[in-house]
């Protein structure tokens, strides 16, 4: 995968005497081999976004095709009321985006931390039963987040496994995916702030009040956070996993000179060796999480309990599909695909420079 | 490996891409495109109908199949009954791919949507039965003065009493409550012993029903009205029984929905339709029940009524067919065989009386006819709802005026941007 | 690339310390270790576990006893109502037929299209290699809708191509392929070249056979990530007779209102349609760990 990042360029070998006849020849057997990989590419991925693209800019209602002559070409209408027209389109992607956004600040560091810790777990010669460990915390990656998602709907239920284990606890656990209460919210009410500052209340961003923003994930959402962690932190253990396996001799080398306890020796010279793979693994973490559908679609409550889980991609997908509103649906992906790549750019800025 | 094989296996690789961009350019439309199979298929000119159903379950796809196959013998035309899993994805594919079934369900809500965009063939003029409808079902589905399609049946939303919790709580047929101040009353006397008196979904489609005995609404004559001073007080009533603990929302006692809620006894009343009848039947046929109209509010009574109509795609290729295949399943008999089958209640006035003859314990369901009113359902709506819905699942500790209010700010922008 | 030397420490000799008490530390931290890690084991595996025991309970005892790991009574109702009352063979036929032909079809065609890039030489190769880095970005949820249309204009709505052509595009494939074959040395072909065989040839019965590392990777990646796959299905077919086991499973799992929350009859399903992978995953153990390794290190 961090070889998609970073194609390492072997210069195909430039052979001895070419006759102008085995020359042509080679060309055209190089055309005839990327052919069918391009045209499969360039037909199901690069001409889906120009259409795309262009659906975005019409209001189509979802009867015959959008290129017909009768369509209604709207221009940037629909990006001018998802993104600044105040009503209901745009408080829906507004909420869409916060949940999302609340998704990825939690899952990204999380399964990052925990996958860089399991690896370094794992990856301890001494540690008996290592393949066992190794295939246990794997194991739930190779699952579909479909599977993945009816199993969790199960723990998670109000009166599931999951609160079972905390009655034993003492604690009285949520009815998770019925809860639409911001887990912020939630911990501010502790404290003693259970209504919004007018301050917060008053303004907003995208139709969305500050302190609607501020509410966090929904305890539904939360669920939902931790069983992403539970699936990819085993995906991204094997990336560090190697990486760690790739740096062991010169780790050690470090540690025997300094005298260094293990702790430090992890935090000082072993992360940042690591840092290649940390960008692979955030890189892939931010552009999976901003994506969630299928998790979505499998819960099956439209987004609920109260638009909580509502996500981009899965806006994108009703406000079409079900709605028959295809250019706003449209304009939606491509709200998202700008979001991904100027996070992805920024985020490789950010590591770039240190 | 031979020689040939190899080669062979390069051309055919060559040749699917090529395959792959001809196409592509070649831009076979999508009018021409056909569909191999399944509910997608338009039957163009075999005279075959395709019928896809939105439905609760075996019961209803057995029943509709059922009065399918018995006009198809009975015509002569073919016609294949399908049960959407999603049944709005699958319409609005069929729409875009021109492969639309021939006769399907259109929901309310989704009725103006698809009319809006000339999917539905507006037949309501050919249909010989078409006086007979109740009126308010009628005008759900006429769009410019067209009647568009024919309303498939009705639900009405009444109270749903647990009898056994009922008599265990000292409670006699004297107690049915009437108005608000008896229904808060029996639902304080039930709620003990981690029961709760009355529990119902979080959403305008059971909340309405308070709205309505208010004197409230949505939409009264095509203006928003959803912040008046009725609705707010509706919805200040229902947080009251939530403080009193008499009252609370199916999903916070752990259930799907308020018949679950019902069903599993963790509510002895619970607020539905007519489709609670074969779910009780069904899933909990051991909990004894019964059905009385909805308690009058401060402005009479109220309650919500539910529809769907059988519509027909302007792209069908043989309307003539589904016209007659539609009149039949929406005849007075047809209508009682359905109400037998899966518990609806038939849209034709003249059907009224023998359904309440056979079905006197859903008389609640049929009286509340003379008073419903439906769900608004102009274009753009059905999310304004979706919207107040996820406010109302947090009705408990919020605010009803600000919850009414943004309905309001959405509901006038819907409303404005449909014309209607 | 491909090359694993994961098990093997680069350096053995521990730190030089006085050996009691580097025995007695390791063994407290040993010993701490193992219960942290043995905890967060328990914690990855039971909720599979968990799944197993209630796909064989009856609705009424998963819902009160959902911890209970020995069914009581057993039954496998859930089991023989998947295949009687729900189409799930009739799913698990099309999941197959679809993810070995995407397998198939992307092995080939990313060797060939990686196998040209790394060792043809082109006019417009580089601008091909753009091309594919380029549609590398597009994220897969973005193209919900537009594949639909796509589909729709080419006629293959609905249709087993349908399903199965679009998965087949893949970028990343092409990479890996061509990152490996840029790893492994010339030698061979120069020979198989200077012997006259044609590029295929070549390519068919020299190249591609040492290249059964990658083809191994790419195999497991694609019958995983098609087999997974869920949004293309929704939006490539509303036939029921072209239903995968992914959306039969998420169909089943949104189900309607009005219908008990059959527990065991979902987890059933959830679990019959992780084996395929699973036993790949198994089958592959050691490759798969290393599949990753070998991705970073390239």
């Amino acid at each position: 995968m961090a070889a998609l990042t970073t194609p390492s360029a072997a210069a195909p070998p430039t052979p001895r005497r070419r006759s102008g006849q085995a020359r042509r020849r080679e060309a055209g057997a190089g055309w005839l081999f990327t052919a069918p990989a391009l045209a499969l590419v360039l037909l199901f991925i690069a001409l889906p976004v120009l259409m795309a693209l262009w659906v975005s800019i019409t209001d189509w209602r979802g009867r015959g095709s959008p290129f017909e002559p009768g369509v209604p070409v709207v221009g940037l209408d629909n990006y001018r009321q998802l993104l600044a027209g105040g009503g209901l389109p745009t408080q829906d992607l507004g909420t869409a985006l916060r949940n999302n956004l609340w998704y990825v600040l939690l899952v990204v560091p999380t399964q990052t931390v925990v996958a860089l810790l399991l690896a370094t777990a794992v990856n301890d010669r001494l540690l008996r039963g290592r393949g066992f460990f190794r295939t246990a915390f794997y194991f739930p990656s190779v699952t579909s987040s479909v599977a993945i998602t009816v199993l969790f709907l199960f723990l998670f239920g109000a009166s599931g496994a999951v609160n079972q284990v905390l009655g034993w606890l003492g604690v009285n656990g949520p009815n998770w995916f019925a809860d639409p209460d911001g887990v912020l919210h939630l911990l501010f009410g502790v404290v003693g702030v259970d209504t919004a500052p007018a301050l917060l209340a008053g303004h907003g961003l995208l139709g969305v009040s500050w302190w609607d923003w501020l509410a966090g994930p929904s305890v539904a959402m939360s669920a939902l956070i931790i069983m992403a962690v539970f699936t990819t932190s085993g995906t991204f253990m094997l990336l560090f996993l190697a990486a760690l396996q790739n740096i062991a001799g010169e780790v050690s080398e470090a540690a025997t000179m300094d005298g260094a306890n293990a702790w430090q020796r992890f935090v000082f010279v072993t992360v940042p060796m690591l840092r290649p793979t940390l960008f692979t693994v955030l890189t892939l973490g931010l552009v999976g999480t901003w994506q969630v559908f299928d998790q979505i679609y499998t819960l099956g409550n439209q987004g609920g309990p109260a638009k909580t889980t509502v996500t981009p991609a899965f806006l994108s997908y009703t406000t079409s599909f079900t709605n028959g509103q295809w250019g706003q649906g449209a304009a939606i992906a491509f709200i998202l695909f700008a979001i991904i790549i100027v996070l992805t750019l920024v985020q490789r800025a950010v590591l770039r420079e240190r | 490996m031979s020689r040939t094989r190899t080669r062979s296996l390069a051309v055919a690789a060559s040749l699917a891409s090529a395959t792959l961009l001809l196409s592509a350019c070649g831009g076979s439309g999508f009018d021409d495109a056909p569909a191999a199979g399944g509910t997608g298929s338009g039957s163009a000119g075999t005279g075959q109908l395709q019928v896809l159903i939105g439905s609760s379950g075996q019961a209803e796809t057995a029943a509709v199949t059922e009065a399918v196959s018995a006009w198809s013998q009975e015509s002569g035309t073919q016609a294949t009954v399908t049960a959407a899993s999603d049944l709005a994805q699958e319409l609005s594919q069929g729409f875009a791919a021109q492969t639309p079934p021939d006769v399907f369900y259109v929901s309310a809500d989704l009725f103006n949507s698809y009319a809006a965009s000339g999917a539905l063939e507006p037949y309501g003029d050919q249909l010989s039965n078409a006086d007979d409808f109740y009126p308010v079902l009628k005008e759900a589905f006429t769009r410019d003065g067209q009647l568009y399609c024919a309303p498939k049946d009705f639900s009405t939303l009444a109270l749903v009493i647990n009898t056994d919790l009922w008599a265990q709580a000292g409670l006699t047929d004297a107690d049915v409550p009437t108005t608000w101040d008896q229904l808060r009353t029996v639902a304080q006397r039930l709620t003990a012993n981690g029961v709760t008196g009355l529990s119902t979904s979080a959403e305008y489609s059971r909340l309405g029903a308070f709205m309505a005995e208010a004197g409230g609404g949505l939409v009264t004559d095509g203006e928003a009205t959803a912040d008046s001073q009725q609705n707010v007080e509706a919805l200040q009533y229902v947080q009251s029984l939530m403080a009193d603990g008499s009252y609370a929302f199916a999903a916070d006692l752990g259930a799907g929905w308020g018949g679950e809620a019902f069903g599993t006894g963790k509510a002895a009343m619970t607020i539905e339709g007519n489709w609670l009848v074969g779910a009780m039947a069904s899933d909990y046929p051991d909990v004894q029940y019964r059905v009385v109209e909805l308690p009058a509010g401060p402005a009479g009574k109220g309650t919500l009524t539910f529809t769907n109509c059988w519509g027909i795609a302007a792209d069908s290729q043989n309307k003539e067919a589904a016209v007659a295949l539609v009149e039949d399943l929406t005849s007075s008999d047809q209508q009682l065989a359905f109400a037998r089958g899966f518990g609806v209640m038939p849209s034709l006035q003249s059907a009224a009386q023998p359904f309440s003859q056979e079905f006197p314990a859903q008389a609640a369901f049929l009286a509340g006819a003379d008073y419903a009113t439906a769900v608004p359902n102009a274009e753009g709506v059905s999310d304004v709802i979706t919207d107040l819905n996820s406010q109302l699942e947090g009705l408990e500790g919020g605010d009803p005026q600000a919850v009414l209010q943004r309905t309001q700010t959405n509901l006038e922008a819907a409303l404005q941007s449909s014309g209607s | 690339m491909g090359t694993t030397t994961a098990e093997r420490p680069a350096t053995t000799s521990p730190a030089p310390e006085p050996e009691r008490r580097a025995r007695k530390r390791f063994r407290w931290t040993t010993a701490t270790s193992y219960t942290v890690l043995s905890v967060l084991a328990l914690v990855y595996v039971l909720p599979f576990l968990v799944q197993l025991a209630n796909s064989f309970k009856t609705d009424a005892a998963a819902t009160a006893d959902p911890l209970d790991l020995v069914p009581s009574p057993v039954t496998t109702g859930s089991y023989v109502q998947l295949f009687t009352g729900l189409p799930f063979g009739l799913a698990a036929t099309n999941s197959v037929v679809v993810a070995l032909s995407v397998t198939a079809g992307r092995v080939f065609f990313s060797s060939l299209a990686g196998y040209a890039l790394a060792r043809l030489r082109f006019r417009g190769s580089s601008l091909v290699m753009a091309a594919f880095l380029a549609v590398i970005a597009v994220p897969p949820v973005v193209l919900l809708i537009p594949k639909f249309l796509v589909l729709n204009q080419l006629g293959i709505y609905n249709s087993y191509a349908g399903l199965i052509i679009p998965l087949m595009a893949d970028a990343a494939g092409v990479f890996i392929m061509r990152n490996f074959f840029a790893s492994i040395p010339t030698s061979v072909e120069e020979a198989a070249k200077l012997d006259g065989a044609g590029a295929f040839r070549t390519f068919w019965s020299v190249v591609l056979p040492m290249a059964r590392p990658a083809v191994i990777t790419i195999t497991i990646l694609s019958f995983q990530a098609s087999w997974n796959e869920l949004s293309h299905f929704i939006v490539a077919s509303n036939s029921p007779d072209l239903i995968t086991l992914t959306k039969l499973v998420a169909q089943l799992a949104s189900g309607g209102q009005g219908q008990s929350n059959q527990y065991p009859l979902k987890l059933a399903a959830a679990l019959l349609m992780t084996v395929p992978v699973a036993v790949l995953f198994f089958a592959f153990q050691k490759k798969i760990m290393s599949t990753a390794e070998g991705a970073v290190k390239e």
